[in-house]
C-alpha cells in the first residue's frame, strides 16, 4: 500500500492519519499530547507502523496543528500548514456542502464559513480561551466525573441550569454557587454546555451567517451533551463527522499529496524517525533586553532548527544554506 | 541640551517634525530604544492596569530616556484638528509619567487645535522657549519643522512604512525602498503606534510582506479621501485616529485590488472596540476578507502566525476561484 500520512499536534491531543492514494483514511490515532509533542509524535509514528502492513510506501507527510512546525522538522514535512487550512479542507472532502464549521479544540475554537467549496470567513477565538476543550477537562475532573462520560449525563439533564460562560474563571464560580445550592449533577454540566455554547456563538460566531450542512469537529464533538446545545441553539442539524477528533490531520495529508505531485518529491525521513533521539532546549539569549527564549532542535548532536528569537540571529544560523541566494 | 522623545504613540505620526524642531533650536535629540520586553516589563511595572497596551509600552520608553537626556518631550495630545479629539488617555498621560520616580523633567505643553489651529502656535512658543528666548528663531524652526513633516507624510503616502520613511528623511539610505515583490494587496487597519512598532504588533507588517502580500495602511490614505469616506457614517467621528482607521477601512473595502483587510485592535482599547466593530460589518456588507486580530501582552507568536497564514490562505483560495483557475 502506498499512502500520505498526516499529522496533526495540538495543545491538548497529538493525531495520525494515514490515507491511501485514493485518499481512503486507513489509519486514525488520537493520543494526548501532555506536553511532550516529540515523545508524542514517536510514539504515533511507532504505533502506525505496527498497524500498517509491511511494505507500505509513505509518499508524503504533512503538519498541521500548534505544533507543525516541530512536528515538521522532525519528520521532515512536505505541507506544513495552520489548523484552519487543514479543518477546511478535510471537510470539504468528507461532508461534501459544507457551509459551517464548527471546530472546538483543546486551547482555541474556531468558525469557518464556506461557499460554493471555498472558506470565505473565518474566526478564531481572541484573548479569551473560555469555551474551549480544556474548560470542559478541567470542569470534569473537578467533578470527579470522566470526560468521556460528560456528554452523556449531561444528556440525562431535565432542566438545565442558567451558567455565565462568559468568563471560564466566573463560570466556574456560578458551578460551584449552583452546586451548593443543590442542583443536580446533570442540570449543571447541560447548563455548562449551554453557556459554552452560547459564549462560543457570542465571540467566534459573532455577525456570521450559520447555513446548514453545520459540521461540528475537533475533540469536543465527542460530548454528546454539546452536540445538543448547538442544535438547540441554532436551531439547525449539527452533524459530527466520523473522523471528528482527527479532522485536521486529514487535512494536512490531504495537502501533503498534492505538494508531493507538484514537488515531485517527499522530505519524509521514514517511520525510522520513532528511533532517533532527538533533544530539545531553550536559552534565554542575552543579546537584547528582549530576552528571548530560543528553543533548540536537535537530533543526534546535529541542531536541525531553533526559533524564538526575534531578530533572527539565532534561527538564521541553522538556515543559512536556504537564505543564501 | 539633551531632549529626549519616546518611540511610541504619537512618535509615529510627529516624530520628524518634533526633531527637526528642537535640533533648529540647537539641542541634540535622543530617542528611546526601540521597544523590547525589558521596555515592555518596566511599562508594565508602572503603568496603571486600566490603560491599553501601547500606553504601557510608552511608560517603559520614557524610563528608557531616563538619566540620559535633561528633559523628555512629552506634549500633552488633546486634540490635532478641528472639532475632533485624541484619546482621553494621551491627555493624562504627562501627569501619569510625572508621577513616576526618576523620570527627568517633562516638556508637557498642551496641543489642542480643537477650537482653531492657531492654538498650535502657542505650543510651539512654549516648547520653544525651553531652549532660547529668540522668537524668530523659534518660527523659523517651527517652519523647517512643519516642512519636515509634510516630506515625511508624503513619503508614508507613498506606501513607505515610518521605519523606512524615517530612513529616507535621515539619509540612511539613498534611494527610496521599492515594493515588496507580492501576488496580493492586504489593508492593515489600526492605530500606528500598534501596527508599526514591530515588538508590539508581533513584526506583523514584515510578516505578511514575508508571506507575499503587499501592505496598505490608513497613512496612504490622503486627507481627503479619509474624510470623504468618513462621511458615510451616520454621525461624525470625534476621534481623530478613528477617523482616520474608518474612512481609510471604508475606502479600501471600495477598491477592487485590495483582496483584503486586517484589524489590530489592541486589547483595552475602547476606540477601537466600536470602529472595529463599525469596520467589520462594513466588510461583511461587502463580503470582504476579514481578519480582526486583538493583542495583548502575550509574547507567544504562534496565536498571530496562525491567524495570517490562514486568512493569506482564504484570500487566494477565494482569488484563485474568482479568476476561474
Amino acid at each position: 500500500m502506498k499512502g500520505y500520512l498526516g499529522i496533526d499536534v495540538g495543545s491538548v491531543s497529538t493525531n495520525l492519519v494515514f490515507l491511501n492514494e485514493g485518499g481512503i483514511i486507513k489509519e486514525a490515532i488520537y493520543l494526548r499530547t501532555q506536553g511532550q509533542p516529540i515523545i508524542t509524535v514517536q510514539k504515533g509514528l511507532k504505533e502506525l507502523a505496527g498497524r500498517l502492513p509491511s511494505g507500505t510506501q509513505v509518499r508524503g507527510v504533512g503538519t498541521t496543528g500548534s505544533g507543525r512546525h516541530l512536528a515538521g522538522i522532525i519528520v521532515g514535512a512536505d505541507a506544513v500548514k495552520n489548523e484552519i487550512t487543514a479543518h477546511a479542507v478535510a471537510s470539504l472532502v468528507l461532508v461534501p456542502g459544507v457551509q459551517t464549521i464548527l471546530e472546538i479544540g483543546g486551547q482555541d475554537s474556531k468558525i469557518i464559513i464556506l461557499r460554493n467549496g471555498i472558506v470565505t470567513d473565518f474566526a478564531m477565538n481572541t484573548v479569551c480561551a473560555a469555551g474551549t476543550g480544556s474548560f470542559l477537562d478541567q470542569q470534569a475532573s473537578r467533578l470527579n466525573i470522566p470526560i468521556e462520560r460528560f456528554g452523556e449525563i449531561a444528556l440525562e439533564a431535565e432542566s438545565p441550569v442558567r451558567i455565565a460562560g462568559r468568563c471560564a474563571v466566573f463560570a466556574e464560580s456560578d458551578m460551584i454557587h449552583k452546586q451548593q445550592m443543590g442542583c443536580s449533577l446533570p442540570d449543571i454540566l447541560a447548563g455548562l454546555c449551554e453557556a459554552l455554547v452560547r459564549n462560543y456563538l457570542n465571540n467566534v460566531g459573532k455577525g456570521k451567517e450559520l447555513l446548514s450542512p453545520v459540521v461540528f469537529q475537533g475533540g469536543v464533538a465527542a460530548n454528546v451533551g454539546m452536540i445538543k446545545a448547538f442544535e438547540k441553539e441554532l436551531g439547525l442539524p449539527v452533524q459530527v463527522p466520523a473522523y471528528f477528533d482527527v479532522m485536521g490531520a486529514v487535512g494536512v495529508a490531504l495537502l501533503a499529496r498534492e505538494a508531493v505531485v507538484k514537488n515531485g518529491m517527499s522530505y519524509f525521513k521514514g517511520l525510522s524517525v520513532a528511533e532517533s533521539k532527538f533533544k530539545t532546549g531553550s536559552f534565554e539569549c542575552s543579546g537584547c533586553p528582549n530576552m528571548c527564549e530560543v528553543v533548540e532542535v536537535a537530533e543526534d548532536d546535529m541542531v536541525l532548527a531553533r526559533w524564538g528569537d526575534r531578530c533572527g540571529k539565532w534561527c538564521n544560523q541553522v538556515n543559512k544554506e536556504e537564505k543564501v541566494s | 541640551m539633551r531632549i529626549g522623545i519616546p518611540r511610541a504613540l504619537l512618535y509615529y505620526y510627529y516624530y520628524p517634525m518634533w526633531k527637526t524642531f528642537f535640533e533648529e533650536l540647537g539641542a541634540e535629540v535622543v530617542l528611546s530604544s526601540p521597544s523590547t520586553k525589558g521596555i515592555l516589563a518596566q511599562g508594565l511595572k508602572y503603568a496603571v492596569d486600566e490603560v491599553c497596551l501601547p500606553v504601557k509600552m510608552s511608560f517603559g520608553h520614557v524610563l528608557d530616556l531616563a538619566g540620559k537626556v535633561d528633559y523628555v518631550f512629552l506634549p500633552r495630545m488633546v486634540s490635532v484638528e478641528h472639532r475632533k479629539y485624541i484619546c482621553p488617555k494621551f491627555l493624562g498621560l504627562p501627569d501619569m509619567i510625572r508621577c513616576l520616580d526618576g523620570v527627568p523633567p517633562l516638556i508637557d505643553v498642551n496641543v489642542n487645535l480643537y477650537r482653531k489651529d492657531r492654538d498650535l502656535y502657542t505650543a510651539v512658543k512654549k516648547a520653544g522657549s525651553y531652549l532660547t528666548a529668540n522668537q524668530i528663531k523659534i518660527w523659523v524652526a517651527y517652519r523647517r519643522s512643519v516642512a519636515a513633516l509634510q516630506k515625511y507624510n508624503r513619503l508614508l503616502q507613498l506606501g513607505l512604512i515610518p521605519e523606512e520613511a524615517l530612513a529616507v528623511l535621515e539619509d540612511r539610505v539613498k534611494n527610496e525602498p521599492l515594493p515588496y515583490p507580492s501576488d496580493l494587496n492586504v489593508a492593515v487597519i489600526g492605530h500606528p503606534y500598534n501596527i508599526y512598532d514591530p515588538y508590539i504588533s508581533m513584526n506583523l507588517v514584515g510578516r505578511l510582506r514575508d508571506m507575499g502580500a503587499t501592505v496598505f495602511t490608513s497613512e496612504q490614505v490622503p486627507e481627503k479621501i479619509v474624510s470623504k469616506y468618513a462621511e458615510r457614517l451616520p454621525k461624525r467621528l470625534f476621534w481623530t485616529l478613528g477617523q482616520r482607521m474608518i474612512g481609510a477601512a471604508f475606502h479600501y473595502l471600495d477598491r477592487v485590488d485590495i483582496s483584503g483587510m486586517v484589524h489590530v485592535a489592541a486589547f483595552g482599547c475602547g476606540p477601537d472596540s466600536m470602529t472595529g466593530d463599525m469596520i467589520e460589518r462594513q466588510a461583511h456588507a461587502l463580503q470582504a476578507p476579514f481578519l480582526s486580530l486583538t493583542l495583548d501582552e502575550h509574547t507567544g507568536e504562534a496565536g498571530i502566525l496562525t491567524r495570517i497564514e490562514a486568512f493569506l490562505d482564504m484570500v487566494r483560495w477565494r482569488q484563485a476561484e474568482a479568476s476561474g483557475l
